[in-house]
């Protein structure tokens, strides 16, 4: 039983290319409009440029399409489902029958048009993690959430608790495995029985997972406190963000094909 | 909020996020059940815990969810259940708030992109939330509250 074998965290993907250079502000905006954008689009003209579209940001990205393909791995099971139940239930035109089941055109269109939809849906998201840094994505969000400061929202606060977060998952990624290995040479077993003693299993797992965590975490705490950490005000940061031109021409770009998937759309 | 919360929040995410992709072949059969949804009873020891799940939820789904509508909207699920996870008066009651509130936000955006029923979705979503939630968490809950060791290193508060 391993684990760890093609675990990746964080997904980046280093390469020199324009989407990589792009400020995660701008990365993080344009994905919220390549996904309005995909709910927007009305047929299959429209979804296909969109994933046309799509594979020219990865193509300029750099990133390989296996990586891309790779990030479509958890979804599988709920895309077939998505095709089969839509072929299956939507009635119409009988293209083809198996038994009392009978496959129809309208409905193998319709999930069609529903699964390029989800795996265009992750692959927008996966692009983002592939050629953005956690560690900028933290950043660009902190930027982003920063003006609801006023309503309350902790933008600092929570940036750097996911980047502290994201420290960790390494670190605990390795200790899980430890742990499960010294309970298996303990003679736990995951793997078999019926589903409440699979899940009853997995708590001698936890349990000591949490107590590495904690432990971690309050040396951690010391550390920083030790160095004064007193959270956000005036505190001046490494790497600054810039809004360059291309973000100038990107941004652009998002709102012309919203405004032309509006025209599409309703015109 | 002091630093020591902070990290103790982050190391929950961390937790979270750990678990989720330890486990992420687990499925049993056709149900789809994610184990780190059994951490969900935290909220019920530790307030720490409703924030710790946010970030761990939206760390989690970032680097292998369903897209962009699962970042927010399922993130925002786990956020509202630790809320009323850690309002409820009785352990039992503790994973009911997962499995309801992930049952109807889930389902409901789910049902939408698989142009499916409702009902169907929701009941579906909700039934791996029962088997993560109280086949897990609960026994998780009922561990860790008998222990004083984890009771002090959880909580901000003692509960009679």
């Amino acid at each position: 039983m391993s684990f760890l074998g093609d675990i990746t965290i964080g997904q980046y993907y280093p390469a020199e290319s324009v989407v990589h250079r792009l400020d995660p502000r701008t990365k993080i905006t344009l994905t919220m409009v390549m996904v309005t954008a995909v709910f927007l689009a009305p047929d299959f003209w429209a979804q296909g440029s969109l994933a046309i579209l799509t594979l020219l940001m990865v193509k300029v990205s750099g990133v390989p399409l296996s990586y891309l393909f790779r990030g479509l791995r958890p979804i599988l099971i709920i895309l077939a489902f998505t095709f089969v139940l839509n072929a299956l239930m939507i009635p119409g035109a009988e293209l083809a029958r198996i038994g009392p089941l009978s496959i129809s055109q309208p409905g193998v269109l319709m999930g069609l048009l529903l699964a390029i939809r989800l795996i265009l849906l992750v692959a927008i998201a996966s692009l983002l993690s592939l050629t953005t840094t956690p560690i900028d994505l933290t950043d660009g969000l902190e930027q982003i959430l920063s003006p609801f400061r006023r309503l309350g929202v902790p933008a600092h606060e929570l940036a750097m608790m996911m980047s502290i977060a994201l420290r960790f998952v390494p670190t605990l990624l390795e200790e899980a495995e430890k742990i499960i290995k010294a309970q298996m040479a303990r003679g736990a077993d995951f793997e078999s029985g019926n589903v409440i003693q699979r899940a009853r299993a997995m708590v001698p797992v936890l349990v000591p997972l949490f107590v590495g965590a904690f432990r971690r975490a309050d040396e951690l705490a010391l550390a920083m406190e030790a160095r004064c950490y007193r959270g956000g005000y005036q505190r001046t940061r490494l790497k600054q963000l810039r809004f360059g031109t291309h973000d100038l021409m990107a941004g652009c770009a998002g709102v012309l094909l919203l405004l032309v998937l509006f025209l599409w759309r309703w015109w | 909020m002091s630093a020591r919360d902070m990290v103790r929040i982050a190391a929950i995410a961390a937790v979270y996020v750990v678990v989720t992709m330890v486990f992420a072949p687990f499925s049993y059969h056709i149900v789809q059940v994610r184990i780190s949804e059994a951490l969900t009873v935290l909220p019920y020891l530790s307030r720490m815990a409703v924030p710790g799940l946010f970030i761990g939820c939206l760390l989690a789904n970032f680097f292998g969810g369903l897209g962009l509508h699962d970042i927010v909207f399922g993130s925002l699920a786990t956020l509202v259940a630790g809320y009323l996870t850690a309002r409820m008066p009785r352990p039992y009651l503790a994973p009911l708030p997962p499995v309801l509130v992930n049952a109807l936000v889930v389902g409901w955006y789910l049902s939408l992109l698989m142009n499916q029923p409702f009902l169907v979705v929701a009941s579906y979503v909700g039934l791996g939330q029962l088997v993560a939630c109280y086949g897990i968490g609960y026994p998780l809950l009922l561990f860790l509250q008998a222990r004083p060791f984890f009771r002090h290193l959880l909580s901000d508060r003692e509960r009679v």
